[in-house]
């Protein structure tokens, strides 16, 4: 019940803050239009962070306490971040066409570790298909989630640390929260859509944890029953060899 | 709207896609959920089987 009002939140508030970015917010002096694709852009790059760090924090404790929950919680947002990250790609492609005058550029720090970061993560999905043994598979993909997650502050500093095409941060920055680049009105909007966007994060990620879980029990079930019948069908075949060797 | 086109995409995919990604997902927590219903129901079968062997 909890959950369905959670997400029936999230409907509500995506759908007020994208008629306040499309209709209500006016468009900006220089970029025109195209900067409205920033209120549902920045969301989804904030998101793929916030995954791909519980999906870190996740493996971590999961090789801490060794258990399967916390692996369930790290798959869950895995998988979540993975689409938030391609979303955010995207959302700055379309920005990037108008503004810029080009959808990518390979040479800039911000996109080509954002690339690298949604291959990583991907590769995280994959790497866990590789085995069936749960406990195994969990402490290979902490692994694995541990070391992508280094991109992480390396994606987000990359427009600091280097120079490139992506503009540095609006916000993002300690000493820019009270004194944002951007005017007020344009920053709530962005706030806003930040939140709308978090409540559907938060939505996704109970219903795909309660699937990663469910799925863990339906496999641990079925290997069980793969055990329970290889023992009952054992004891048929070494009894004749007994009986030759007593006779 | 200036660049209406890249802004539709933008929001289309964006907000599409979050939407698209929840149903499917519900789906299959749907598919899921029968799943371990049959898996238990299976397990309860051997179970009882055992017991009378």
């Amino acid at each position: 019940m909890k959950t369905r009002i959670l997400g029936l939140a999230a409907v509500v508030a995506l759908a007020a803050a994208s008629v306040n970015a499309l209709f209500m917010v006016p468009a900006d002096l220089n970029q025109g239009d195209a900067q409205r694709i920033m209120y549902v852009h920045v969301p989804s790059a904030w998101l793929g962070y916030l995954s791909f760090g519980v999906t870190a924090l996740g493996g971590l404790a999961y090789l801490w306490k060794h258990d399967l929950r916390l692996d369930a919680l790290a798959h869950a947002a895995a998988e979540i971040g993975v689409m938030f990250t391609a979303f955010a790609i995207w959302g700055g492609m379309m920005w990037g066409q108008p503004v810029w005058g080009v959808m990518w550029q390979w040479e800039d720090p911000r996109l080509t570790t954002t690339a690298l970061l949604l291959a990583l993560y991907v590769g995280y999905l994959l790497f866990r298909r590789l085995t069936d043994d749960p406990r195994r598979r969990a402490s290979r993909a902490a692994v694995v989630g541990l070391v992508a997650a280094v991109d992480i502050p390396i994606v987000h500093f990359s427009v600091e640390w280097w120079r490139g095409l992506h503009q540095g941060p609006t916000i993002g920055s300690p000493e820019r929260v009270l004194d944002p680049a951007a005017p007020m009105q344009f920053v709530i909007a962005l706030l806003t859509m930040l939140a709308a966007f978090t409540l559907a994060w938060a939505w996704l990620m109970v219903r795909r944890y309660q699937l990663a879980r469910i799925e863990l029990e339906t496999e641990e079930r079925a290997r069980l029953g793969r055990i329970s019948a290889a023992r009952r069908a054992a004891p048929a075949t070494p009894a004749p060899r007994a009986e030759e060797g007593v006779g | 709207m200036e660049n209406a086109g890249f802004v539709i995409a933008a929001y289309g995919v964006i907000l599409g896609g979050t939407a698209l990604y929840a149903a499917v997902l519900l789906r299959r927590l749907s598919a899921a959920c029968k799943a371990l219903l049959h898996t238990r129901r299976g397990a309860e079968g051997t179970a009882r089987r055992d017991e009378d062997t």
